[in-house]
């Protein structure tokens, strides 16, 4: 089963697909492709704008296509570009059994036909695509303006972010005088209306916090809310005073306003790069009340070199739909991430990967102390409601009233468990467990036990 | 330092709730970091506290904490890493218990077990292999702490055994003495819920003899319905008919005993024509609730000239009603015989077929499946329905059946290659490992994909290696 050139100008949506899918059709934009022994499925990982790669998979015998990228045109450019790399062979595809992202594809996908051609808006032509355009020439007097222009506009974004957080202190006096009580009793609403001034005020990934404030709250046991609200409230003052004593400061700008493109991240030399062996925790996906979904993919670093631990974030609108997921937990790959400048260096971009042939490749200890990792974060980013932490062997057990609670070895240290629990996180020895810490509470995000590594 | 803060925490906190200042109760030693101005003093109180609250007051667990026991090692290990993503899909995607259930079955009699991160019994979960029971009881929360399953069950012990143990112990004791088996449970039987006193008589079902007398006896004036008809079916196998009764008589009244042949003359039964539907309703009634033996002997016939002398085929719901009545209360010879004759004919009487399953034995039920399949009309769940969990059937798709299964795949362009999953999924659960690679090639030729998510169970099927004895 093969693909021609022909079938992939007239599956393009328009020229500018074919376009950008020339961009792509590079093998070096491409890790783990593989076609099915039967040729029958084609399938790669394509580097984008995310933290992720997007996955692309194509039945070749109906020309069929996934991609978990958020564009709503439909082939994307990456199926685009698998077809072009296929058609043209300009990288190869080594036959495998098919992995289980492509199969799951499969198994969901309504087989009715073929893929709809494309209607014809305009003739599409891939050899136009395939010239270069020069980029455009610019003279010194625009560029300077354009310079002047950016600094206005980042000056004025200062400006609208100070005045935001003025707005939030104000309401967080008022919170305190008429009572975190009657704050609990209509925190939805509350948090809504400030929420829609920080939008305003460009203070987006703030109001992203406070968006979720209120299921964050309503989470906890209702004898203990007041203490949350205190809690949450107290650090968004800390992170709005961060932001007025060094407003430039990248890592408390991203968590104000926006993070840096990775455009900028890969441009700046100072971006710490690290190439290490690392394992997928967990991924967690959750909708967010402002209708985007966030995908937040956790990695161990299974070296002995570089953070511990790294995070990567992606965020798409929910009317995309379900998107598959890049990773499976438990996979194991060396790869090179570039990672957001901070005091502790986490949230990271996935530059390129290699599978690893060393599978199961085990769980490091951690050289901290436990002390240490259940605080330090506390000293560096007081803002932050929760970090990964690797704990020590140990194991979860439940007190009088049912409540789990995971206990070290050494009985030093006893952390009390939140959310679902599967049998065997309770019914076995767990020799390494990483979990989010949020100062209170431990989530479980994945462990090793005689039986295997488990997911939390 | 904490300790030392919280009670003026405790204060601040009680403060806010209400609504108010609060810089006035802040700790002492925090009062010069808040300032002058009372709105600036309540934010930096608040930022101060909201930390310290945050971080620094982890609760402690009320009681001790209580570790439960490790998850079992089962008799049977988990399957390899290469398989589980596999199992682990089907058993997310089959809907129905049976279906689970044949593929528990499955990996059993291959010598496997699903890994416990995988899947793990439900807690009211009572229909599974046994090899599952200590997990059952481990989720039961019942486990038989330090408790030697080798060690036969008897009325002392019986209480020491956890629900799903106990059924496993008593079913070797049933295996290795009978006899002891069935004195154990006359003992302890009461002593059981109803819906477990159903379960171990249907234990005793297997290899029943007069010693097991008393334990129905015991139960004939039974609380629960059910067990008492169920005991009193299982006594009617003894040969200890409820003979004589004026329902016994009632049910004859619907039949005519005549004599064909005239060299040899045999009875032939021929059921009286039902006139209204309260006369058949009636008929079903005393056919559900009598025993085989009870009519035998109402229609002045033994056992055997019954079943010879039946009108199979003339009657589908009296045919199955008989044979629901063969199979509740009939010995086994008399199973085997009514098996026997029903497929001796052309065309099987699946109705009749189905009541009787449970007391065929392994071989003749896989026989039975070929057969159908055999049929060009024939359809993989019907042979599956028959063969049970004991499938491992060669030539699965080498057969009539196979044959147009395979030919409606290859005559399909690849779009309209959907449906069949019932069919396929059907086949992977009959086929022994042979048959499951011939399946996949003859598949493949008909121009299914290795990757087709129909294929998991035939994939499954064929990748795992007989690992204990093969049945």
């Amino acid at each position: 089963m093969t693909v021609n050139l022909q079938a992939i100008e007239q599956l393009a949506t328009d020229q500018a697909s074919l376009k950008a899918a020339a961009g792509l059709a590079k093998p070096a934009k491409w890790s783990g492709i593989g076609e099915s022994h039967d040729a029958a499925l084609v399938w790669g990982e394509c580097a984008g704008s995310g933290a992720n790669p997007y996955r692309v998979m194509a039945d070749l015998r109906d020309l069929g296509s996934k991609c978990t990228c958020p564009s709503r045109k439909f082939p994307c450019k990456h199926v685009l570009a698998l077809f072009w790399l296929k058609a043209e062979a300009l990288a190869p595809f080594p036959a495998a059994d098919a992995p289980d992202w492509v199969s799951d594809w499969l198994g969901r996908r309504r087989t009715g036909g073929s893929a709809k051609v494309a209607s014809v808006a305009a003739e599409k032509d891939l050899h136009a695509a395939r010239i270069a355009e020069p980029d455009p020439v610019e003279d010194e007097k625009a560029a300077a303006r354009r310079e002047a222009a950016s600094a206005r506009r980042a000056e004025e974004t200062e400006h609208a972010i100070i005045d935001a957080l003025d707005a939030l202190e104000q309401w967080i006096g008022d919170q305190l005088r008429m009572g975190l009580g009657g704050l609990i009793d209509d925190v939805t609403a509350r948090c809504r209306r400030i929420g829609s001034r920080l939008v305003d005020g460009k203070a987006a990934a703030l109001a992203g916090q406070i968006d979720e404030m209120p299921a964050r709250l309503l989470s906890l046991p209702t004898g203990d809310r007041v203490r949350g609200a205190a809690v949450e409230l107290g650090r968004l003052v800390l992170l709005a005073r961060a932001f007025r004593a060094e407003p430039s400061n990248p890592e408390i700008r991203r968590r104000i306003a926006v993070a840096e493109s990775r455009e900028t991240l890969l441009t700046d030399p100072a971006t710490l790069r690290v190439k290490a062996t690392w394992e997928v925790v967990a991924e967690r996906v959750l909708t967010r009340r402002d209708g985007l979904v966030s995908q937040t993919t956790w990695l161990l670093n299974l070296g002995a070199s570089g953070p511990r631990f790294a995070m990567l974030l992606d965020y798409f609108p929910a009317s995309a739909g379900r998107r598959g997921s890049v990773f499976a937990a438990g996979d194991q790959f060396v790869g090179e991430l570039a990672f957001y400048p901070a005091q502790a260096p986490l949230r990271a971009v996935l530059l390129g990967r290699e599978t690893s042939d060393a599978k199961d490749r085990d769980w490091p200890e951690d050289a901290e102390p436990l002390s240490a990792t259940l605080t330090a974060p506390l000293l560096a980013e007081p803002w932050v409601d929760a970090w990964p932490i690797l704990l020590p062997a140990g194991r979860i057990g439940f007190d009088r009233t049912g409540a789990p609670w995971w206990r070290g070895h050494d009985g030093a240290y006893i952390l009390p468990v939140s959310g679902q629990l599967g049998a065997l996180a309770t019914g076995s020895e767990l020799s390494r467990t990483v979990g989010l810490w949020s100062g209170s509470r431990l989530e479980l995000l994945a462990a090793r036990t005689p039986w295997g590594r488990i997911d939390g | 330092m904490a300790e030392a803060l919280l009670p003026a925490l405790a204060l601040v906190l009680t403060r806010w709730t209400m609504g108010g200042g609060a810089a006035a109760a802040a700790p002492a030693d925090w009062r010069g970091a808040l300032g002058a101005e009372a709105g600036e003093a309540e934010l930096r109180l608040l930022a101060l506290a909201g930390q310290l609250l945050g971080a620094l007051t982890v609760v402690e667990p009320s009681g001790d904490v209580q570790m439960l026991p490790d998850i079992p090692t089962l008799a049977k290990p988990p399957l390899e890493p290469e398989q589980r993503p596999r199992a682990r899909r089907l058993m997310l995607t089959l809907r129905e218990t049976s279906q689970r259930r044949a593929l528990l079955d499955l990996l059993e009699r291959r010598g496997w077990t699903m890994h416990p991160s995988d899947w793990m019994p439900g807690t009211n979960e009572d229909d599974l292999p046994e090899v599952y029971s200590p997990w059952q009881d481990w989720v039961a929360r019942a486990g038989p702490q330090g408790m030697d399953v080798e060690e036969d069950i008897s009325a002392e012990n019986w209480d020491q055994f956890g629900p799903a143990a106990r059924r496993v112990a008593f079913a070797a004791l049933r295996r290795r003495d009978p006899t002891r088996a069935a004195a154990v449970l006359a003992a302890k039987i009461a002593s059981e819920p109803p819906d477990r006193r159903l379960l171990f008589l249907d234990m005793l079902a297997a290899g029943l003899s007069t010693a097991d007398a008393p334990v129905f006896e015991a139960l004939a004036n039974d609380r629960a319905p059910r067990v008492k008809i169920r005991a009193a079916t299982l006594l009617a196998r003894l040969g200890q008919a409820d003979a004589g009764s004026e329902d016994a008589a009632e049910l004859a009244g619907f039949f005519t005993v005549k004599t064909k042949g005239w060299l040899r003359k045999s009875p032939e039964i021929v059921a009286q024509e039902l006139k209204t539907p309260t006369q058949r309703n009636r008929r079903a009634a005393l056919m559900d609730m009598l025993t085989f033996g009870a009519l035998a002997q109402a229609l002045d016939l033994t056992p055997k000239e019954l079943v010879e002398a039946w009108p199979w085929g003339g009657d589908v719901q009296a045919d199955h009603a008989l044979a629901a009545m063969v199979e509740r209360s009939a010995a086994d010879a008399v199973v085997l015989l009514a098996a026997e004759t029903m497929t001796a004919q052309a065309t099987i009487s699946l109705h009749g077929l189905y009541p009787l399953l449970p007391r065929l034995p392994a071989d003749w039920r896989r026989r039975l499946a070929l057969k159908v399949l055999a049929t060009s009309g024939g359809a993989f769940m019907q042979a599956l329905a028959i063969a049970g969990n004991d499938g491992e059937i060669d030539g699965v798709v080498a057969t009539a059946a196979g044959e147009v299964l395979l030919s409606e795949l290859a005559g399909r362009s690849d779009g309209e290659r959907t449906g069949h999953a019932i069919e396929l999924l059907a086949i992977g659960l009959l086929a022994s490992q042979a048959a499951a690679v011939q399946a996949l090639e003859k598949l493949a030729e008909a121009g299914l994909i290795a990757s087709d998510p129909r294929l998991d169970m035939l994939r499954l099927n064929a990748a795992l290696d007989p690992k204990g004895t093969k049945p």
